[in-house]
């Protein structure tokens, strides 16, 4: 019961975050979005050109600084990679695709929840049906394959990014490209961000509290550890959200902020994320903390969401408030097409090669 | 409560499905949970067992086939922020 409670404070945490960060500028329901935020990002970088959603989130950096530093200091930073980088990126890929068809990580489902977004209700059906779908494929014996120890320098890629991110942020290079309108413009103060980001980067690192892992455990083996964890920050968000932001609390599908009423593609956007994420082994924010802490294939899966979230935008992809794409409706069900083949390919292999190791040991 | 428990954790997760439904047609006490943060910073899942029955639970995995990461024995003091690793072999590494 402890641990419970535990955990049910760390997602409080991360619940209240959400809520400080909106009151201070976020765009709304978006105190942290990993998706979005990777997303801005990739735009300030310059690898996509919608101009509405540029900037350098400093949430991240925050993030990664705060999973780095604190693995570092209690022995968690262990470099590892090498368990089928490329399937990783490719799943990195889709779903960030799925995420910008609903608009929203499953932790920003979670506070988009919190503000009274019924939207995001469908939306996390939709993600928990994709986790079910992936959970099968567990039980059938679908793996990645064991990553090895790598040089240590691959650790500090993130970290080192992270760095280069921070300067880019603060010297505004002409490269950079930043909003001047729209959800990229709006934005919480650097240092505050850097700050509340490094919270949620020690307090995630440290609980391993994971959208993706409190649902598939709850499935498959009945456990509720890290359930907790997700209650805790949709309720702390919750009320949060009610002393912070009441003037935006609304409950409703209509007129939220950053959402759209699109029932089925909110529902089959986060069934790709669940799937995706449940395959992964972790969603975009447990990538992002395991990506700090010296985990390279990870950080591999964090550049397919870099490389999701540009195509999205260049290919018209990702949804607005007044809707989804038909590009993005066609992408998320080629995505969950691509996806099942690649479990369903997966698991066929593993079955044959423990089927020739019995051969071998039967002489 | 006790001072200790004991998991088994495995390199794939249906491998602790597996184990688990071998424990139970051996009327052995088994639970499936998340791998103790003690143990790794990872998530996946691992076995609580009975400490008494670790070379048994091993042969048995030998038989079925069954491969597992670790035999971990895990101290119940002083929380699990600060861990206490008393025992960790056959890691598999």
């Amino acid at each position: 019961m402890a641990d419970k409670r535990k955990m049910f404070v760390y997602g409080g945490i991360i619940g209240l975050i959400g809520a400080i960060l909106v009151k201070f500028g976020n765009p709304g329901n978006m105190g942290i979005c990993i998706a979005c935020f990777w997303r801005d990002i990739t735009g300030a970088l310059g690898l996509h050109r919608a101009a509405v959603v540029q900037y350098i989130r400093p949430e991240i950096i925050g993030i990664i600084f705060g999973s780095f530093i604190v693995s570092y200091l209690t022995g968690d930073f262990k470099v590892r990679g090498g368990s089928s980088p490329l399937i990783r990126f490719v799943l990195g890929f889709f779903l960030m695709i799925g995420a910008l068809v609903f608009l929203g990580c499953p932790l920003r489902m979670l506070l988009r929840i919190g503000n009274g977004d019924l939207n995001a209700i469908v939306g996390l059906l939709g993600y928990v049906f994709g986790i079910f779908v992936g959970v099968q494929f567990l039980k059938k014996g679908y793996t990645l394959g064991r990553s090895i120890e790598q040089s240590k320098i691959v650790g500090f890629i993130f970290p080192i990014f992270a760095v280069v991110l921070l300067i880019f942020l603060i010297v505004k290079p002409a490269f950079i490209l930043f909003s001047e309108e729209g959800p990229g413009s709006m934005a919480a103060p650097v240092i505050l961000s850097l700050v509340l980001g490094a919270v949620v980067g020690i307090v995630l690192q440290r609980s391993r509290i994971c959208t993706a892992g409190g649902f598939r455990d709850a499935i498959l083996i009945k456990d509720y550890h890290f359930l907790w964890g997700l209650i805790g920050i949709l309720v702390f968000n919750l009320i949060g959200n009610l002393v912070l932001n009441f003037g935006s609390f609304k409950i409703s599908f209509e007129g939220q902020p950053i959402a759209h009423t699109n029932h089925i593609w909110n529902f089959l956007g986060m069934t790709l994320v669940g799937l995706c994420s449940v395959l992964l082994g972790g969603c975009p924010i447990r990538q992002t903390i395991l990506a700090s802490q010296g985990d390279g294939d990870a950080g591999v899966t964090v550049l397919g969401l870099i490389a999701g979230a540009a195509f999205s935008h260049n290919f018209g992809l990702a949804s607005s408030g007044t809707g989804s794409t038909t590009n993005g409706q066609i992408a998320v069900i080629i995505g969950i097409i691509a996806v099942l083949i690649i479990a369903y390919s997966v698991v066929a292999g593993a079955k044959n090669r423990s089927k020739a190791k019995e051969v071998v040991n039967n002489g | 409560m006790e001072d200790f428990y004991c998991v088994v954790t495995f390199h794939i997760t249906q491998h602790a499905l597996i184990f688990e439904k071998v424990m139970k047609n051996k009327d052995v006490e088994v639970k499936l949970m998340p791998v103790p943060r003690q143990v790794s910073s990872s998530c996946g899942t691992a076995a609580k067992i009975p400490c008494d029955l670790e070379e048994d639970i091993k042969n048995w995995c030998n038989e079925e086939n069954i491969q597992i990461e670790g035999f971990h024995k895990i101290s119940n003091k002083g929380g699990s922020g600060w861990f206490n690793k008393l025992l960790n072999n056959n890691r598999g590494k």
